[in-house]
């Protein structure tokens, strides 16, 4: 569905992504791990079309992709930032309007805002609620629901679980769980390697814009480097 | 209390105005985070645009308007266009833009100065003569004119921003532009949109000022005050900018009843630093954090 080629991207002097190649199958959940900086970000960001590659090339279902954001939304790719970025000067409905920006189908984005809702009751109780007033929770199920909105297939999580509470990681990565049920592809990007690994068919571990390993994410989760730079100590057998 | 009611109706006309030009320096502010300097020039442009339809081409009165606003609104789209356009392409610091600001504000009032000349001209009389009489108040057929054409103007752009779905598109591209392109959402088109209706509604006011003072290159000057008005609000919120202009020609019309016109100026800048010094976001202003 995804592919990447030898992606390279440079912020001026910079190098963030060095010959970065990886593909994404649909209805996979595919997660990229990786230390403060590897780059995870600056993938998402180029695959969205907000950053130029030096070299290399990105794919979707055929279609190439280039520097317009609004085109790649168009053509199924759905990005949860980092940081979320909720509009906080809207309301909880308004966000997730918003994210059927470009649909015109009044019944299926109907049909899509009550899915959004079975998927996050506590949205809908916060439906007419200024999306600033959310607690940190619930904006990251906001930007979750928002995305989903736009009805793109393949789904870019940006650290979903980024400064929650342990409760809540868990909720989140029930969710993606829950996303892929709907029939969507994800590529996860995540610092909780432990979770992430948990949850997806496939992961690469990224270090200093390279691809230093690949596999399924069981075998990566087993994988002693792996388990010495991200895991800590935790048990992961105990986990699964 | 005559005197009380005639300096209230007299600023409400004056800052339904103030705020016409200062929703125009608030909308780019919310979108591209730098004062639109060249604001004044575009205005003036409108009372040129207003006065030229009225007198040269015959046109009725409200067709005036509309072809001022439409003209302007055009300026105000070319200006972003062939100025800000590849400052925002480069990635520029915000001092580009304010300096570029400033630069198409000169180029453009020279320009007219240049091709029209600088002498003062007059807008033909549309009203009859003499103000209404309310009782004891008289209110002058010019302010009322500018009252309404501004309360019209402004309630349409309120209802665009809030009821349309290009009106989400822009308060949601004012949060974040990141955020509203990953909804789909052509902010580069947001933009000009913002342009263009910052710019009609400067025409709008340009035909107003032209009519109730005189037409000359430096006429654009007027728009200090609802600079002034936009950052007492709170730069970047529309209600804020409301607020701020018609507090503003309150202030500005009671000093000058109760005390001195020579003092109206003076006080329009003692407030704007007070409030920069107390509340740098204006009573309504985004906050820091909000804007991050
Ligand atoms: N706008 C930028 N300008 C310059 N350098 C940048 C910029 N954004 C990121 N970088 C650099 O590029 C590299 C990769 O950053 P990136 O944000 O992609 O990392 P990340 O893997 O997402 O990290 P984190 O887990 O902290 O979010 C880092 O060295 C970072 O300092
Ligand atoms: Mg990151």
């Amino acid at each position: 569905m995804l592919n990447v080629r030898e992606l390279h991207v440079s912020y001026g002097g910079i190098r963030a992504l060095r010959g970065v190649s990886l593909e994404v199958n649909e209805g996979e959940i595919v997660t990229i791990i990786g230390a403060n900086g590897a780059g995870k970000s600056t993938l998402l960001n180029t695959i969205s079309g907000f950053l130029k590659p030096a070299k290399g090339e990105l794919e979707f279902k055929g279609h190439k992709l280039g520097r317009q954001p609004a085109k790649i939304v168009q053509l199924g790719i759905c990005h949860v930032p980092e940081g979320r970025l909720v509009f906080t000067n809207l309301t909880v409905r308004d966000n997730l309007l918003l994210g059927a920006y470009l649909r015109t189908d009044r019944k299926a984005i109907a049909a899509d805002l009550e899915k959004v809702y079975a998927l996050f009751p506590r949205l809908k109780e916060r439906e007419r609620q200024l999306a600033g007033t959310l607690s940190g929770g619930e904006q990251q199920m906001l930007a979750m629901g928002r995305a989903l909105m736009t009805d793109g297939q393949l789904v870019l999580m940006d650290e979903p679980s980024l400064g929650l509470a342990p409760l809540l990681v868990k909720t989140v990565f029930e969710i993606i769980v829950e996303i892929r049920k709907l029939g969507k592809t994800i590529l996860l990007v995540e610092q909780n390697a432990f979770k992430a690994l948990e949850v997806a068919d496939r992961a690469y571990v990224l270090e200093q814009g390279k691809v230093v390993k690949s596999g399924r994410a069981c075998d990566i989760a087993q994988d002693p480097a792996v388990r010495a730079a991200y895991l800590g100590s935790k048990s992961v057998a105990g986990g699964m | 209390m005559v005197q009380f009611l005639q300096q209230l109706v007299n600023g409400l006309s004056i800052g339904s105005v103030y705020a016409l030009m200062a929703v125009g320096y608030s909308l780019v502010y919310s979108i591209m985070n730098f004062s639109n300097f060249a604001h004044g020039a575009v205005i003036m442009l409108g009372a040129y645009f207003g006065f030229y339809s009225l007198t040269l081409l015959r046109l009725p009165f409200g067709v005036s308007f509309v072809l001022a606003a439409v003209g302007t609104g055009l300026v105000a789209v070319l200006l972003e266009r062939l100025a800000y356009k590849p400052l925002r392409e480069r990635r520029a610091p915000f001092l580009y833009f304010i300096i570029t600001a400033m630069g198409a504000s000169i180029f453009i009032e020279n320009l007219v100065v240049a091709t029209i000349g600088p002498t003062y001209k007059t807008y033909p009389a549309v009203f009859g003569q003499g103000p209404i009489q309310l009782g004891a108040l008289s209110i002058g057929r010019i302010d009322l004119t500018m009252f309404v054409v501004s309360a019209i103007s402004l309630t349409a752009l309120m209802i665009f921003i809030d009821r349309t779905k290009m009106g989400k598109a822009i308060q949601a591209s004012a949060y974040n532009m990141k955020a509203s392109a990953l909804m789909g959402i052509n902010t580069d088109r947001v933009i000009i949109i913002v342009f263009a209706l910052g710019g009609a509604l400067a025409g709008v006011a340009g035909v107003l000022f032209g009519m109730k003072y005189l037409v000359y290159p430096q006429i654009g000057n007027i728009t200090n005050k609802s600079f002034i008005a936009a950052v007492f609000g709170g730069l970047g919120s529309l209600p804020g900018a409301l607020i701020g202009s018609v507090l503003l020609a309150l202030i500005e019309t009671f000093v000058s009843g109760y005390l001195s016109s020579q003092y109206r100026d003076l006080i329009g800048f003692v407030i704007l630093i007070a409030m920069l010094v107390v509340r740098p976001t204006g009573i309504m202003g985004k906050s820091a954090e909000d804007k991050a």
